[in-house]
């Protein structure tokens, strides 16, 4: 018993997280971040990985099934947790350990769900399905959903949806094969990726040949918690968590790191006062590193009138490298011009044009190219409320 | 057997073997939770016992299977890494002792090494999951493009001691490391060991990007193998370049038995910081990379060891 | 001679077994949790398992080519100081010519697959 119950205390002591981030609450999921990397514990990146399933702010409906369903993806032991602004972050965080290490509570917890796929998992709502919600059904209970009528030529198999999933059909490729595609979403809740942005990609082996952009819960939108006291300091933090997100993206860890910490104290009030410094040296390392200006260059290059033409704004001229080094340098003046500066955000980047600019790349370059659009989570939000 | 140099210890001491590679691989996982906490900022303690702590998690944690995953060769995948690192190790010699003297050790390393391709792949096919299947598509990639050249870098330590057995290349070096006149292939070879592991610039297959890729629906035991496979691979990496470029037991002072494992050990360390340090390399760059500046770079440093070897004889 | 290799693939087995077995008695259960592949929190709208795309197939022709050029560089390689420079300069001129075939390769497109 002393034995696994060091093993229970060790393991809630480094538990994992997967942060949901709700448009608009973008000041908590960074307080989140800096606390729970604080002590210790790290950034999830997927459910099977996840100990604490931590929702910052109030999700719309959409969001809500969202993670409804990365919960019912937990392994478990499992706990999940709302925080509604930064300053719960530390209480609510100290709620998750204790449930953590709460065994009767995580073993009732486990012991409901059952191995199959019971657990309220079925594959429901997705778009090319004509099946309406179906009841919870046991192990093995799959069902045959009316997947027949599926356009295209379905492979020459008598199940076409084993597991109520339909199997995937051919699509036109590039090279004139015809091999078959995946249809995969990207967000809302993805590694670095931007708060309520989802894309769905048409994948053809690793290459996005299609892909449509929208948000999640368009008319759900809570008013930027942060617009309110739009300062220098807090511009000049956004741009630094985004810078992080792309660096963490291109695989440069330290850099993210840093850029991560010059965020964390621009944003505390009584933050060490060599930001600036920081700052600055963080640029110059960036700068420096010809590998990363290697892996990023010549991606998603932007001339003057593309930016015309699609309506984007001034600041993403050029390459991801260009836009990142950009990041920085906005950053900086911010800093500086604190008293004067007179914040007006980020301008807006339409969503229909971040799909444009992925189609045809990766992955991998993709999600770059995306991290490269120093996007802030409201700004798609005034071109969709047009529609 | 052909070098009188290395004795041949008995069967049970892969027992002792499998021990000293745990160990070496729990010295990366720890140097590398002490690097990252730093980095993140976190408590001083955390780094320390991040490994421990990680392996009581995915030892409580439940396994996770998806909906009609391919579980066998899921499984097969995930628990293989672990066991192709346990078994280059066999032919690494410890000073002056060795489990499998075989007189292709390097051919063997080879063997071994390949069998990643296999195992990455499956993992991330296994999972029927779209992110998991990118992961194992982006190694397949690497490995193309890393394979030959570490192929053709692990022959020119044997084009200069004239045979195969790891050994006898070890005992070839008493007087001039191996690494000082090959960097080339000793730097490429490095650059194979951390794809294999699919540690720092080759990470792309477990890469956030993809939500983890290979990994992304592991967890359990079932991770817990796969993230110990890794670092196992690289501790069995370094310690498999000590014997072929870093003069193997040689050094004074200290037994050779020693003189081995501090230098698995500094190996290790360099490619565990090395992780932070650089970025990923996309595959698809990679790709050329490897076939049009690597694959003929490592050629001519072939050559020149083999016109080395030459005159000398 | 191979009893080292055979006692360390037994060691491997048993340490994969180990694992599992003390994982089954110290996970919260045991037997393991079905559910939906990861997909930012949307279910998958087909199953991964499929005739993927593997794009860099040209590549992999290409390397199988070289890698059966590998077969004869592992003996070579044990005997070339004996054999003299002749067997250096044929081994280099046999590698030249295939390496022409991949800088072909390279001009046609084939480790492109972006």
């Amino acid at each position: 018993m002393g034995l696994t119950s060091m093993l229970h205390r060790l393991a809630a002591r480094h538990a994992h997280v997967l942060l949901v981030e709700t448009p608009g609450h973008w000041l908590t999921r960074v307080a989140a971040e800096h606390h729970l990397l604080d002590r210790g514990w790290r950034l999830a990146q997927s459910p099977a990985d996840a100990d604490v399933l931590a929702v910052c702010g109030t999700p719309g409906v959409e969001l809500a099934t969202v993670a409804d369903r990365l919960w019912q993806q937990m392994p478990g032991p499992r706990v999940r947790i709302g925080i509604e602004s930064p300053e719960q972050v530390r209480h609510a965080l100290d709620i998750a350990e204790a449930d953590l290490r709460d065994i009767t509570r995580q073993q009732t917890d486990s012991r409901v769900r059952r191995g199959g796929r019971g657990d309220q998992t079925r594959p429901d709502g997705h778009p090319t399905g004509g099946h309406g919600p179906h009841g919870d059904h046991a192990k093995g209970g799959d069902e045959h959903a009316g997947h027949a009528g599926h356009a295209g030529v379905a492979h020459g198999d008598m199940d076409m949806a084993p597991a109520g999933i339909p199997l995937a059909n051919r699509g036109e490729d590039r090279d004139g094969l015809e091999l078959d595609v995946l249809h995969v979403r990207l967000g809302p809740v993805l590694a670095y990726w931007p708060a309520g942005l989802v894309l769905r990609c048409t994948l053809s082996g690793d290459v996005i040949v299609d892909a449509q952009a929208s948000l999640t819960d368009p008319s759900h939108r809570t008013p930027e918690h942060d617009s309110a006291s739009r300062s220098g300091r807090l511009f000049a933090a956004r741009r630094c968590d985004n810078a992080a997100s792309l660096l963490a993206l291109a695989g440069a860890h330290d850099a993210a790191s840093g850029a991560r910490q010059v965020r964390d104290i621009l944003l505390d009030p009584d933050g060490a006062a060599d930001a600036p410094a920081r700052l600055a040296r963080l640029t110059r390392t960036v700068r420096r590193s010809w590998l990363l200006r290697w892996s990023l260059r010549r991606l998603g290059s932007l001339s003057r009138s593309d930016l015309v033409n699609r309506d984007l704004p001034d600041t993403l001229e050029g390459d991801a490298h260009d836009r990142l080094l950009g990041m920085l340098d906005r950053a900086s003046r911010a800093v500086a011009e604190e008293s004067s500066h007179r914040a007006t955000g980020q301008p807006t980047v339409p969503v229909e044009a971040v799909a444009e600019l992925v189609r045809g790349w990766d992955l991998a370059t993709a999600r770059l190219i995306v991290a490269s659009l120093d996007l802030d989570a409201a700004a798609p939000a005034r071109e969709v409320s047009r529609v | 057997m052909s070098d009188p140099s290395v004795t041949v210890v008995p069967a049970f001491w892969a027992l002792g073997a499998a021990g000293l590679l745990g160990l070496l691989a729990s010295v990366a996982a720890i140097v590398d939770g002490l690097l990252s906490a730093r980095a993140a900022g976190a408590a001083a303690g955390t780094g320390w016992s991040r490994p421990a702590g990680e392996v009581a998690r995915l030892m409580w944690q439940r396994r996770r299977a998806t909906v009609a995953a391919d579980t066998l060769l899921w499984r097969t995948g995930g628990a293989g890494l672990l066991v192709m690192a346990l078994m280059i190790v066999t032919v690494v010699p410890l000073g002056a002792w060795t489990l499998f003297d075989l007189d292709v050790g390097v051919v063997w390393f080879n063997a071994m090494d390949v069998l990643a391709w296999a195992f990455v792949w499956l993992t991330g096919w296994g999972a029927n999951s779209a992110h998991a299947l990118v992961g194992g598509y982006r190694f397949l990639a690497y490995g193309l493009a890393y394979e030959l050249p570490l192929m053709f870098a692990l022959v020119a330590p044997a084009v200069a001691a004239s045979s195969l057995n790891v050994g006898t290349i070890a005992a070839a070096q008493q007087g001039l490391w191996f690494v000082t006149w090959m960097p080339l292939a000793f730097l490429v070879f490095c650059m194979g060991v951390l794809a294999i592991a699919m540690w720092g610039p080759f990470s792309a297959a477990v890469a956030p990007d993809v939500a983890g890729g290979v990994s992304a629906e592991l967890s359990g035991v079932d991770r817990l193998l796969f993230l110990g496979g890794r670092y196992a691979l690289l501790a069995a990496g370094a310690a498999f370049a000590v014997p072929m470029f870093l003069g193997g037991g040689a050094g004074p002072l200290l037994p050779a038995w020693l003189w081995v494992l501090v230098k698995t050990l500094a190996l290790l360390a360099a490619l565990v910081w090395l992780r932070r340090r650089l970025p990923v390399v996309r595959p698809d760059l990679f790709m050329e990379i490897g076939w049009v500046v690597l694959l003929p770079a490592v050629l001519l440093q072939d050559l020149l060891v083999a016109g080395i070897a030459l005159a000398r004889s | 001679m191979y009893a080292g290799a055979v006692g360390m693939a037994l060691v491997a087995v048993l340490i994969v077994a180990g694992l599992y077995l003390a994982h089954r008695a110290l996970a919260i259960v045991a037997a393991p949790l079905t559910c939906l592949p990861f997909q930012s929190g949307w279910p998958p709208e087909e199953h991964a398992l499929s005739r993927h795309h593997v794009r860099w197939y040209l590549a992999t022709l290409l390397f199988l080519a070289f890698d059966v050029e590998m077969l004869f560089m592992y003996p070579w390689a044990v005997v070339v100081a004996q054999m003299g420079a002749t067997a250096l300069v044929e081994m280099f001129i046999f590698l030249g010519g295939v390496f022409v075939a991949v800088l072909w390769a390279w001009r046609e497109g084939a480790l492109r697959w972006v």
